[in-house]
């Protein structure tokens, strides 16, 4: 188990993450919000991405949450416990995706030019890269996500979404064409400009 | 000559190409520079930051986790340790304004003949004036009519709200609530220094009942979308 320390309040004695694990197994409240001050963002970031929508993405991270402080007695330390804590994300949105309606929503026809409503603090590539991710269908975006964002290898995503790492392989590809294609849409003037469109 | 598809391009980022590929490639511009620009969108992704989760977020999910028997509350959280200071300071403007408010509504220029009031308990009738206030325990009494008829008017301000369908107009109930958790930090922070102060304890009181009343409403939303676990 990692022991990373980490200071739970400012004024209060700095516990190890160990320790906070330890005290969170016992429902201190106090341990469970310093392990979510500290990894709530890594948390939100992936089921925001999963998702595509803003308004789900709160519900799939509070349930990614439950589902953590519940299993935290299974965790034995033989992994980092962000690794653990964003796999457990990760499938709470996936089999949360699966079981909303928002899935046949987003397989609808995609639009020809993507709204890119701004968010205070992102720069304009990541707002981009953002809206498009939302707009692609849920299989591509979240082949995508898990590789490209989160580095995950093609089995791995094989296991979590339960297809062969080369059916992660094809949707990769597609995903990142259609990415493409999209973000040329958001620029309206990218076409053929190659690399010197990313520069912002 | 035939352009390489994007799918192809695709596979190229993290795969090296083919002969064939690698003879087109050499010769068209074209594809070389949407390489490049598929190249730098993958590498753009995976230097995304993360997100920040909505404010009020920890709130809902201490609620939540306190519901489930997960976690006990955590106390700790109403101290000031980690409120910012900006934050702290705003509060203890506010602070300072509703006491104000309060004093200018028991100012002697704005006689006050409220409904009976209590000197010692609620159920003592007790009349005044702001002129007639002039001992500690008639201050008091008159602090606690305020503080009822506060109550009161807030009540009917919500009833109001809720029939007119207006009580989210503007304002989320997970800001709400943020706002409110930093009113209720900030009212232990002040109570800390003047424990028996009547105006900051029914101040912190109202943001009390107020923050109690935001998280069950928000509770009540969240729980008509957990449907899906």
């Amino acid at each position: 188990m990692p022991s990373q320390r980490v200071t739970s309040r400012p004024g209060r004695s700095a516990l190890t993450e160990a320790q906070l694990i330890q005290r969170a197994c016992g429902g201190d409240g106090s341990a469970i919000r310093s392990l979510y001050e500290r990894y709530a963002p890594r948390v939100y970031a992936v089921v925001r991405r999963i998702a595509g929508d803003d308004d789900l993405a709160q519900d799939y991270a509070q349930e990614a949450w439950i589902r953590a402080i519940r299993a935290l007695p299974t965790f034995r330390g033989d992994a980092r416990f962000s690794t653990w804590l964003h796999r457990i994300a990760v499938n709470a949105a996936l089999q949360a995706l699966r079981r909303s309606d928002t899935r046949r929503k987003r397989e609808a026809p995609m639009p020809e030019t993507l709204p890119v409503a701004p968010r205070i603090g992102d720069s304009l590539l990541e707002q981009r890269l953002e809206a498009a991710m939302d707009a692609l269908p849920p299989g591509m975006r979240e082949v995508l996500i898990l590789h490209d964002v989160e580095g995950y290898t093609h089995e791995e995503i094989g296991d979590a979404l339960g297809v062969a790492s080369g059916t992660s392989k094809s949707q990769l590809f597609k995903a990142r064409a259609r990415m493409r294609t999209l973000l040329q849409g958001i620029d309206g003037t990218d076409t053929g400009q190659g690399a010197e469109a990313w520069s912002i | 000559m035939e352009h390489l598809t994007l799918e192809t391009l695709s596979r190229l980022v993290g795969e090296a190409p083919d002969a064939a590929e690698r003879r087109h490639l050499a010769e068209c511009a074209e594809c070389r520079a949407e390489l490049e620009a598929l190249t730098e969108q993958t590498l753009a992704l995976g230097r995304l930051p993360e997100i920040r989760p909505p404010l009020g977020d920890w709130t809902i999910l201490e609620a939540r986790l306190a519901s489930e028997g997960l976690a006990r509350p955590d106390r700790d959280f109403l101290g000031m340790a980690r409120t910012p200071a900006w934050m702290k300071v705003a509060a203890t403007i506010l602070l300072f304004l509703g006491g104000t408010g309060l004093g200018m509504t028991l100012a002697p220029r704005s006689p006050f003949s409220g409904p009976s009031a209590t000197p010692g308990g609620p159920d003592t009738p007790y009349s005044f004036t702001a002129s007639s206030v002039s001992t500690l325990p008639e201050a008091e009494a008159a602090v606690r009519l305020a503080e009822r008829r506060y109550m009161d008017a807030l009540v009917q301000y919500r009833q109001l709200l809720d029939t007119e369908g207006g009580s989210a107009r503007g304002t989320t109930p997970e800001s709400r609530l943020a706002a409110l958790e930093y009113l209720v930090a900030a009212g232990q922070a002040a109570l800390e220094q003047a424990p028996a102060d009547p105006v900051i304890n029914g101040f912190l009181a109202s943001a009390l009942a107020e923050r109690q009343a935001t998280r069950q409403a928000t509770l009540r939303q969240v729980g008509s979308a957990d449907d899906w676990y």
